[in-house]
């Protein structure tokens, strides 16, 4: 024990080195299954994605002289700089990244990206350093809606203007930040009741298979499928939510429970493709056949369009990742002096087995 | 002098635990100013009575009366207030903290602003511990001290709360000669205050040296009481016995027969010039087939380190081990295992048995090579070995698939033994064998010692019970500050001798010689 | 001292207590299978139970290394990385076929156990610390080597996933055969009995002359094998590769299942049966709670309650 400490110390460097060796030589002669057909994925995807904005009705809107800031051109030399809050790990991160530096070189705007690896203190450290470096625009994606003063103070004394995109910032709009950007959640849980109706002609036991406890997606998404059904369709009677926690494998797991101790279900509404996706490994694995029990999901991803197309899942109502041409139309308008609403919803397509195949190259 | 009035009284005092009744009917008084031993052996009810006596336990009968009142402790925290206080062997203390902070806590001097207030607390905490002859910087945390400091700074703490009754669970147990003169002079001075002190030990020189009266006890019973002067030695161990005084006189005072039958060949272990920084400088020790050589020396002169630098549980800076004239190479216990050298020790409960496992798989722990193919243990050549030897060494458990942990402390170091011999062994390299463990046992281990001798171990001794050291040994090598300061051999294998070598008494004998020459 | 007669229990609270700690787990499990079969529709069906013996399957697999581990006084967090290790890896090289796939997840399974050993046995850090370090860097490296699921199409894994014999899953009869394997380590070879002797008591061990940093290695490499094992299986059986979430919390349940089956945190002993019951306990509960439809909160609050009453009754048995 007492000989620890030296090697306790050179075990740093030496570990680094290690690592990195482990990631070159696993990645460097892996083979996996499809590599070949990964490519043709980005190509049809990149220009799918931007839709209509329907603004809220009665909704405030923004301009540079509320907001005081300045006027400047988009094309002339301008540098945004974006924040992404988690790693490209997941189709909709890295969808939305891809979004935004796509229309930033569509537009010639020069955008400069930061990602925050889920860590809220370094989101923060992140867009300070975009500051540092010398943005006219920042674009957030923000991974708390709490605690952004600092951040949002240092933009403002640059008189930097601010549009968050996918989560809301708890701070004032036209003031702290110029706008919002998202889906609405409640209106895509709607969007899947309706699907679940035509699917299961409005009458039988379904299930849910909730996301994680406590998160907004979670709670909008439920809010407005049961309002939905409620309304439209009496008939239908949700008997079972359990979480899958946004995964594959929980929501594969929770289904298997729910098939054998309500085996009279007729419909499943996932919260999320990847839970939806685990639903369909279920119903294989207990020998069911496709469309035995109908399946919705909310997302978009391509596997989940593609069960549609396969006839596993019923529906998939989008939540569009595809921020970027709205972000900078956004931008644009609002410092070209015009007036910009304060809150944009993002239009959500749907893919249903009518769209599904043709729509497929969409999917992200 | 006038009696007076008793601080505690005991009336017929009982407690059963399943199976076993620990304590039966028992009295017992105490009078301010009285040193008063409770002596028997291990299970004769000695803890259970201390448990009762401090709320540990509560008594399924009887009553306990102090200071005149009918008490009843419900928590040893009421014990402790209504003054009664305890050291136990094991020294129960807060090891991070600093010595000063253990010997204040719970009444730490504070400042006007209500915070601790350092200074005062480190000059008291000094002043108090030099009067217990403890030297030491008490801003240190008290695991930095060795455990006879520890123990004073407990006895220290104990006193210094105001305590009418302080008894003391073997404290002596790991002081070195030096450190228990202190503590005689420390019970001494709480008698001449007025405080009764209860003294547990298993040291019958040191009951003698300090006690006033004692109270036998013998399976949970009451077996003598009454003033110890007087009081002949070996009656004493025949009652505590329960065996008749000429069996006793007739064994002698330790088991050990005397001289043994040495070998005249080659040294079976010849260690030269073991050298550990700090610990020890160049000690040398040569043991021949046949032989008892003892290692003596106060606490902390480097006989337990000595022993365990030969085992290779101590990485050495320099110096050899030879086995039977085959050079030790590794310096790993394992490679000293296969050469055949067995350590026992001293730390028989935390570095010698494994308590959760059986007293099978103890015994089999070291041999469980030889005794497996491929990995996998032969259950049958294990229950062979582990049925000789229980039967060898005469251990008591229930079964073979009794926990060591629940073992008594005798029967452990059985079970230790039993392990090494398991692995027929050249040398046998023995720390403490005998601390802690009551009479019978202790015999019997000696005894034991004597056998292997005779049949051609060598043996290394380390034993700070004296009359241990010196009826069992041929030779003693004596250590001072990690160095061999002398060697007695024949006729001089003495008590004298050897408290005049560590004193320095004598000149300095030539070191080299004294090692080399033939005892 | 010897007089407090430890081997007779002093208190029929005690005696009480070490029931519940050695069977209490079973008989948590017979209870939950009765008020089932009472209260539960369709419980009592071949298929219920092979689900819920499927997905347990990949728990006890990990409980098993995790056990061993627990029995040297150790902790292994890392087995829900290493899980996730093992899916991206299978992943990764599936190009070249499953079996060479395998093979490359064993080899990066044991070169993270060896590193958890290394850091234990060798250089002293504690279990904890040392596992916590690949928990978080395990899962990393899957990550930069698989960043997000991939579906996976190999027909041998696809059967590896969701085939059987004569009707009992694959999965099963792999967690049975190696359960049964590590009671057998754990009770009948040297390997098994210095491991314990070394929980029990690491000082005593060494100065037995045990081999204590090859045995604590050798402990932590079966951990992370298991871990991957687990891994691959959880993949076949979902047909994807999730390095994201596979594994997640893992290191928990499998502490659950090892603490709830009556082995002590405190090493020296290992209860291979009770670590198996421990986590169908859990499972049956979670299941229990799923069916009924009831809050997810519950489950949690459940699994807390089940520790609680495990931790209690270990109480009795922990003061030697």
């Amino acid at each position: 024990m007492r000989r620890t400490h030296r090697p306790h110390l050179l075990a740093r460097p030496a570990l680094v080195v290690v690592a990195a060796a482990v990631v070159l030589a696993a990645s460097g002669c892996a083979k996996s299954e499809d590599d070949v057909s990964d490519s043709d994925k980005s190509s049809s995807a990149a220009e799918a994605g931007q839709k209509v904005v329907t603004p809220k009705p009665g909704s405030k809107s923004c301009t540079i002289e509320a907001y005081g800031g300045r006027k400047l051109d988009l094309k002339k030399g301008a540098t945004v700089g974006f924040s992404q809050s988690e790693k490209e790990a997941n189709p909709f991160r890295i969808a939305e990244t891809k979004s935004l530096k796509d229309e930033a070189s569509r537009r010639g705007v020069k955008l400069l990206t930061a990602n925050a690896q889920s860590q809220f203190s370094k989101q923060i450290s992140d867009v300070q350093d975009l500051l540092a470096k010398g943005v006219d625009l920042l674009v957030i994606a923000p991974l708390n809606s709490d605690g952004w003063d600092p951040a949002l103070k240092a933009a403002a004394a640059k008189k930097v203007p601010v549009i968050t995109i996918d989560r809301k910032i708890n701070a004032t709009a036209c003031k702290d930040y110029v706008s919002f950007i998202a889906s609405d959640f409640v209106e895509q849980g709607r969007r899947a009741a309706d699907q679940m109706i035509k699917a299961t002609g409005g009458k039988g036991e379904v299930a849910i298979l909730l996301g994680s406890a406590g998160n907004n997606v979670t709670t909008e998404r439920t809010k407005g499928f049961k309002e939905a059904i409620a309304k439209k369709a009496p008939g239908l009677k949700v008997v079972f939510q359990q979480t899958g926690d946004f995964t594959r494998e929980k929501g594969q797991q929770v289904t298997e429970q729910l098939i054998q101790s309500k085996p009279g279900i007729k419909g499943i509404y996932a919260e999320n493709d990847e839970m939806g996706l685990g639903a369909v490994a279920a119903l294989k694995g207990a020998g069911k056949k496709a469309g035995d029990i109908k399946i919705v999901t909310v997302d978009g991803t391509r596997s989940a369009v593609q069960g549609v197309v396969d006839g596993w899942i019923s529906g998939v109502i989008e939540s569009n990742p595809r921020f970027g041409p709205l972000a900078f139309q956004t931008l644009d308008t609002f410092t070209k002096g015009e007036k910009v609403p304060q809150d944009i919803i993002i239009q959500d397509s749907a893919y249903t087995p009518d769209n599904a195949q043709q729509d497929l190259g969409k999917a992200y | 002098m006038s009696a007076p009035a008793e601080v505690l009284a005991v009336r017929g005092l009982s407690k059963s635990f399943p199976g076993v009744r620990a304590l039966d009917d028992v009295d017992l008084t105490l009078r301010p100013g009285e040193v008063h031993a409770l002596i028997g052996e291990n299970g004769a009810g000695k803890s259970t009575l201390i448990k009762l006596l401090t709320g540990v336990h509560r008594p399924d009968a009887g009553e306990i009366t102090f200071q005149g009142r009918k008490v009843s402790f419900g928590t040893p925290l009421e014990a402790q207030k209504a003054s009664i206080s305890t050291i136990y062997q094991e020294v129960n203390l807060i090891p991070l903290l600093s010595v000063a902070r253990n010997l204040f806590l719970g009444r730490e001097p504070r400042n006007r602003l209500g915070l601790l207030d350092f200074a005062r607390m480190h000059r008291e905490a000094a002043e108090t511990l030099r009067t217990y002859g403890v030297r030491v910087d008490v801003r240190q945390p008290l695991r930095t001290l060795g455990v006879g400091a520890q123990q004073m700074v407990a006895l220290a703490r104990a006193v210094a709360t105001d305590a009418r009754i302080v008894i003391m669970d073997e404290p002596t147990s790991s002081l070195e000669p030096r450190e228990v003169e202190t503590l005689f002079s420390v019970i001494r001075r709480l008698r001449d205050d007025g405080i009764a002190v209860v003294y547990v030990s298993h040291r019958l020189d040191e009951l003698y040296a300090v006690c006033d009266t004692v109270t036998v006890l013998r399976d949970g019973r009451r077996v003598h009481h009454g003033p110890l002067a007087g009081l002949d030695r070996l009656a004493l161990v025949s009652t505590m016995l329960g065996r008749e005084l000429g069996e006793v006189r007739t064994e002698g005072v330790t088991k050990f027969a005397g001289d043994h039958r040495i070998a005249d060949s080659q040294p079976v272990l010849d260690a030269e010039g073991l050298t550990v920084p700090h610990k020890l400088h160049g000690v040398s020790v040569r043991i021949r087939p046949g032989e008892v050589v003892g290692l003596g020396g106060l606490l902390g002169s480097g006989r337990t380190e000595t022993a365990k630098a030969i085992s290779g549980a101590l990485p050495v800076r320099s110096g050899n081990v030879t086995v039977a004239g085959v050079p030790l190479r590794g310096g790993s216990t394992a490679a000293a295992i296969r050469a055949g050298i067995s350590l026992l020790p001293e730390d028989r409960k935390s570095e010698g048995i494994v308590p959760g496992l059986s007293v099978r798989e103890n015994i089999a722990l070291a041999a469980l090579p030889r005794l497996s193919r491929f990995g996998l243990v032969s259950e049958a050549r294990l229950d062979r070995i582990v049925d000789t030897f229980v039967k060898r060494l005469r251990i008591k458990a229930s079964s073979p698939h009794q926990k060591v942990g629940e073992l008594s402390g005798g029967n452990q170091q059985k079970v230790l033994l039993a392990r090494w011999l398991a692995m027929t062994p050249k040398v046998l390299l023995l720390d403490e064998p005998t601390r802690g463990i009551d009479v019978g046992a202790k015999a019997e281990v000696q005894k034991l010692v004597d056998e292997l001798a005779a049949d051609g171990l060598g043996v290394l001794l380390i034993s700070s019970d004296l009359e241990e050291l010196i009826e069992g040994s041929d030779r003693v090598v004596v250590l001072k500050d990690g160095a061999v300061v002398g060697e007695l051999t024949g006729d001089d294998v003495t008590e004298d001798e050897l408290m005049r070598t560590i004193a320095g008494d004598v000149p300095a004998p030539d070191v080299a010689k004294g090692v080399t020459t033939d005892g | 001292m010897a007089e407090a007669t430890l081997h007779t229990a002093p208190l029929d609270k005690a005696r009480l207590l070490q029931w519940l700690q050695t069977y209490g787990v079973y008989a948590g499990v017979a209870l939950l299978l009765v008020v089932n079969t009472v209260i539960t529709p369709h419980f009592l069906s071949a298929e219920n139970f092979r689900t819920q013996a499927v997905q347990v399957a990949p728990v006890i697999i990990v409980a098993l290394g995790m056990a061993l581990v627990i029995g040297t006084e150790g902790v292994d967090l890392s087995v829900g990385a290493v899980m996730a290790l093992a899916a991206s890896v299978t992943a990764l090289y599936l190009g070249y076929g499953l079996l060479p796939a395998l093979l490359v997840v064993a080899l990066f399974a044991a070169g993270a156990g060896l590193a958890n050993g290394a850091l234990v046995a060798l250089v002293g850090v504690q279990p904890i610390v040392a596992t916590l370090a690949l928990m978080v860097g395990g899962r990393g490296l899957a990550l930069v080597l698989l960043p997000q699921l991939k579906d996976l199409h190999n027909p041998g894994l696809a059967s590896l996933g969701s085939g059987d014999i004569a009707g009992i899953p694959y999965l099963i009869l792999i967690a049975a055969a190696l359960a049964l394997l590590i009671a057998f380590v754990v009770r009948r070879t040297t390997f098994g009995r210095r491991l314990l002797a070394i929980g029990d008591s690491r000082p005593a061990a060494q100065l037995a002359g045990l081999p204590v940093r090859r045995v604590l290695i050798v402990v932590y490499v079966l951990s992370a094998l298991l871990a991957a094992v687990a891994g691959v299986l959880a993949t076949a059986r979902l047909q994807a590769s999730d390095p994201t979430s596979l594994g997640n919390l893992m290191e928990l349940s499998a502490i659950t299942a090892v603490v709830v089956g009556g082995t002590p945190l405190s090493g020296g002993r290992v209860n291979i049966g009770g670590t198996v019951a421990g986590a169908v306990l859990i499972q049956l509960l979670t299941a229990t709670l799923i069916k009924h439809d009831l809050p997810p909160s519950w489950t949690q609050i459940a699994q807390a309650i089940v520790i609680v009453c495990a931790v209690y009754a270990a109480r009795g048995r922990g003061k030697r």
